[in-house]
């Protein structure tokens, strides 16, 4: 009996102290091998994993929308698609590695849809099986092609609209998109190893510096790329037909997304899992510019989240929140130069 | 007194003459060799170092520069479309970055996604202008892609084979040796025709390499081997279609192109199948069978045209790295030995240019003399173009060769991208440049070594 007290109380104790409080914000002083060691592995690889999580189970959406087409399913498949953006769109936040290097966004993430083409083949006798699609130009595979068949122009599509051909398409498109998923979260298996041993034998990365720097890099550029191009275009012309992510009108929630991403390289963190981070190295050496960036990135998410999910609507309706987001993220951008600078001055390895 | 004053000037007259000094450049010395670009260098040796926009640009330039950044990003899609249309009829690929990744080098490939690769052809001869001779249903680029309904004009056929080989030490190395063919030809080709591969190579700091003035260029020519090194270096004079003047060539693989806007406007037209006021038909122009049939040219504004122009024009240039280790500067010095810097010239200065600062009486170092050299059999494509003969190339700029692995991996060399290491490259080198393969060859291992740091410092 009092065996099996104390097993029961040696369980309870081991239970305790393996019981670890999910932590938020680590302040503890970090190396900068940990920090890159962490990114590698509490962030992009399970981001990229989600991704492929997600896109299976948008495939498997599909497949249902297709052996039962209607209402239902449309919508199931539609809440699939959107909730594959979202780490997608997160990832973007910091591309860089084999995302880059094998062109994986434009593979997967062309803008726009040739639509005169995917017309044109859907009137085609070509059989549209996985084998087929995989030749296909980008602009006829990828997230947009699927989003363009499950919304439709407009976001107007209703599951009656859907043709055999319209199915068997899209049934094959998300397969190569699981695919292309797959093979990137293969590669950035073996691809985490360079990050981590960046300055001690990496053969992609001779310093940890060259590292950092190629992480803060790609921050910079997706704030470049929103700011002044996917928002600034459809601006520019008042042209709604500019605007990505348009047929499910998911561009603005894209953008927050990618500043949510910005976020993640920031905290080292995925899905509220924080990892040691670039943030803990300038917390301890410059607080002021941490406090700076944490800020910019809440006002930054703080004011997208003010525009219209629709961005088609918001470039004629909301003109001073979209420019107050612009003027947000290209200061977040002037910070993530003086971040680049804090990297020059303090990564000496 | 008077005794006293003259001599006394007089020989303050002497003393401040003999400080005069005639006007003399700096010593090598004074120049900081890492500013590749001049002041237009950036200190980045990430992926993203060729894409930094130039410094000291108006605000307004700078969001030209932005505008020509999307259009360079663009993907093209087929006609009708409410924009980006235009593609085709026939292309290589959809956008200028699908072969510039990162504004850098294509892949060695042909006919996908992601290739960087285009095959020239042409008839032996040459046309009214001293250019390559077209070949009907062709013209002289082969469109290896096509909208649906349409053909590609071939395919292009890319095998290599391998040999192996052995320094003196012992070292060994490996060359492949690219065998290209066509098949699938969408028309009949009555007669033998020249075939020649170019993988697209980067697009930074060219504002600068045409900013360097003719007469610095011409100065570094030796048409005959007047000075007997074995290596002579020719210019090569082509036609400016934007101009109506021939000129001097400065840019493609046989600097067939004298001007950024041309180069630009060329490459939307042959390989995107983007018509512009500069080049008004369509490649497939003549092809009843090949043609959209739509009356949409020119396809894209002059406004884009020159934005992109401009993007090019003002992307800065990557500075070199390591240049204090031991084995850099040794490397530099065999560099020289070895005469590799007969050809790939350090440095030029641009002109001056008061309407343009940021390109004006910059001191660069591209590491090439913009002129063609014989390279010798085992990489001559056996094809004209303009004055450059059948084993003529440019000398390729070093200038970020280093990072070249960085920005593309994995890296590839030469016109075509068959050399995968640095190595490679040179042991590729012929014809001219046979005493500096030979030089090189014959190196110690450790010297070896520190050339290869050198080139890597670029």
């Amino acid at each position: 009996m009092n065996k099996k007290i104390l097993l029961a109380l040696y369980f309870i104790f081991i239970l305790i102290v393996s019981c670890k409080k999910e932590k938020e914000d680590n302040d503890d002083p970090v190396t900068s091998a940990e920090v890159l060691d962490d990114f590698a592995n509490i962030l992009a690889k399970p981001n990229y994993s989600d991704i492929q999580e997600k896109a299976g189970l948008l495939m498997t959406a599909i497949d249902s929308l297709h052996t039962n087409t209607n209402s239902i399913n449309l919508i199931n498949a539609q809440i699939a698609w959107r909730a594959v953006r979202v780490p997608w769109e997160q990832a973007e936040g910091y591309l860089f590695g084999p995302a880059e290097d094998n062109s994986y966004d434009p593979a997967t993430d062309t803008w726009p849809v040739n639509t005169t083409e995917l017309d044109s083949l859907l009137a085609s006798s070509n059989a549209l099986t996985l084998a087929d699609i995989e030749v296909l130009q980008y602009s006829l595979k990828g997230y947009h092609p699927i989003e363009y068949v499950l919304f439709g122009v407009g976001g107007s599509r209703v599951a009656a609209e859907l043709t055999v051909r319209h199915l068997q398409y899209v049934v094959s498109l998300s397969q190569s998109l699981f695919n292309a998923t797959s093979a990137l979260v293969t590669e950035w298996d073996s691809f985490s190893v360079q990050l981590a041993t960046a300055g001690s034998g990496s053969t992609r990365y001779a310093t940890q510096k060259n590292a950092f720097l190629t992480i803060v890099g790609a921050m910079q550029k997706i704030c470049n790329e929103v700011a002044n191009n996917k928002m600034q275009k459809p601006l520019d012309h008042l042209d709604s037909s500019l605007v990505e992510s348009q047929y499910a009108h998911n561009a603005t929630t894209d953008f927050t997304n990618n500043i949510v991403g910005i976020e993640n390289a920031y905290f080292g963190r995925y899905n509220s899992v924080y990892g040691r981070s670039i943030h803990n190295l300038v917390a301890d050496k410059k607080s002021s510019l941490d406090h700076d960036i944490k800020a910019q990135i809440t006002s930054t998410i703080a004011s997208l989240d003010a525009i219209d999910p629709n961005y088609g609507y918001a470039i004629f309706n909301q003109q001073g929140q979209i420019l107050t987001a612009q003027q947000n993220i290209n200061a977040l951008f002037d910070l993530l130069r003086q971040l680049e600078n804090f990297i020059h001055a303090n990564i000496t390895n | 007194m008077r005794k006293i004053i003259i001599p006394f000037l007089l020989i303050v007259f002497v003393i401040l003459l003999s400080q005069c000094r005639k006007a003399e450049p700096f010593d090598e010395e004074i120049y900081d060799e890492r500013m590749s670009g001049g002041s237009q260098t950036v200190f980045d040796g990430t992926s993203k170092a060729f894409t930094h926009v130039f410094t000291g640009l108006s605000s307004y330039d700078e969001r030209i520069h932005d505008i020509g950044d999307e259009g360079f990003e663009q993907t093209f899609i087929t006609s009708p479309a409410q924009f980006n249309g235009g593609l085709g009829p026939a292309f290589n690929n959809v956008s200028c970055v699908s072969c510039h990744h990162n504004d850098g080098r294509g892949f060695p490939t042909a006919g996908q996604q992601q290739s960087g690769l285009l095959m020239r052809i042409s008839f032996p001869g040459s046309d009214e202008h001293g250019g390559a001779l077209p070949v009907p249903g062709y013209g002289t680029q082969v469109q290896d892609v096509a909208i649906f309904g349409k053909h590609p004009e071939a395919k292009v056929n890319i095998s290599y084979s391998y040999n192996q080989y052995s320094f003196p030490d012992g070292e060994t190395y490996e060359l492949r040796e690219p065998v290209y063919t066509l098949t699938n030809l969408h028309a009949p080709v009555n007669g033998s025709y020249l075939l020649s591969p170019r993988l697209a190579p980067p697009v930074f700091g060219l504002g600068l390499l045409e900013a360097v003035p003719e007469e610095q260029i011409l100065a570094l020519a030796d048409m005959n081997d007047a000075n007997h090194d074995g290596i002579s270096g020719k210019p090569n004079y082509v036609w400016n279609d934007f101009t109506g003047r021939r000129e001097l060539g400065r840019f493609g693989l046989k600097l067939n192109t004298s001007s950024i806007m041309v180069q630009v406007a060329a490459a939307y037209n042959n390989d995107i199948g983007i018509t512009s006021h500069v080049f008004r038909n369509e490649t497939t122009y003549g092809q009843p069978l090949q043609s959209d049939d739509l009356m949409d040219d020119p396809e894209i504004s002059d406004s884009i045209l020159n934005a992109v122009k401009f993007y090019i024009q003002t992307l800065q240039v990557p500075a070199r790295r390591n240049v204090t280790e031991p084995a850099v500067i040794r490397g530099k010095q065999i560099f020289k030995d070895a005469s590799c810097s007969s050809c790939h010239n350090a440095n030029f200065t641009t002109a001056v240019n008061v309407g343009f600062p940021a390109l004006s009486n910059q001191r660069i170092h591209p590491y090439t003399d913009l002129l063609l050299h014989d390279m010798g059999p085992g990489l001559a494509d056996h094809r004209p173009d303009f004055d450059a003969d059948g084993y003529e190339w440019r000398t390729t700029p070093l200038w970020g060769l280093g990072l070249l692995d960085a920005v593309n991996h994995p890296a590839t060399f030469l016109h075509d991208g068959r050399a995968r290491t640095i190595t490679e490259a040179v042991m590729w080198h012929d014809g001219e440049a046979q005493q500096s393969k030979l030089y090189f060859e014959n190196l110690s291992r450790a010297d070896r070594d520190a050339l290869l740091k050198f080139l890597k410092s670029l």
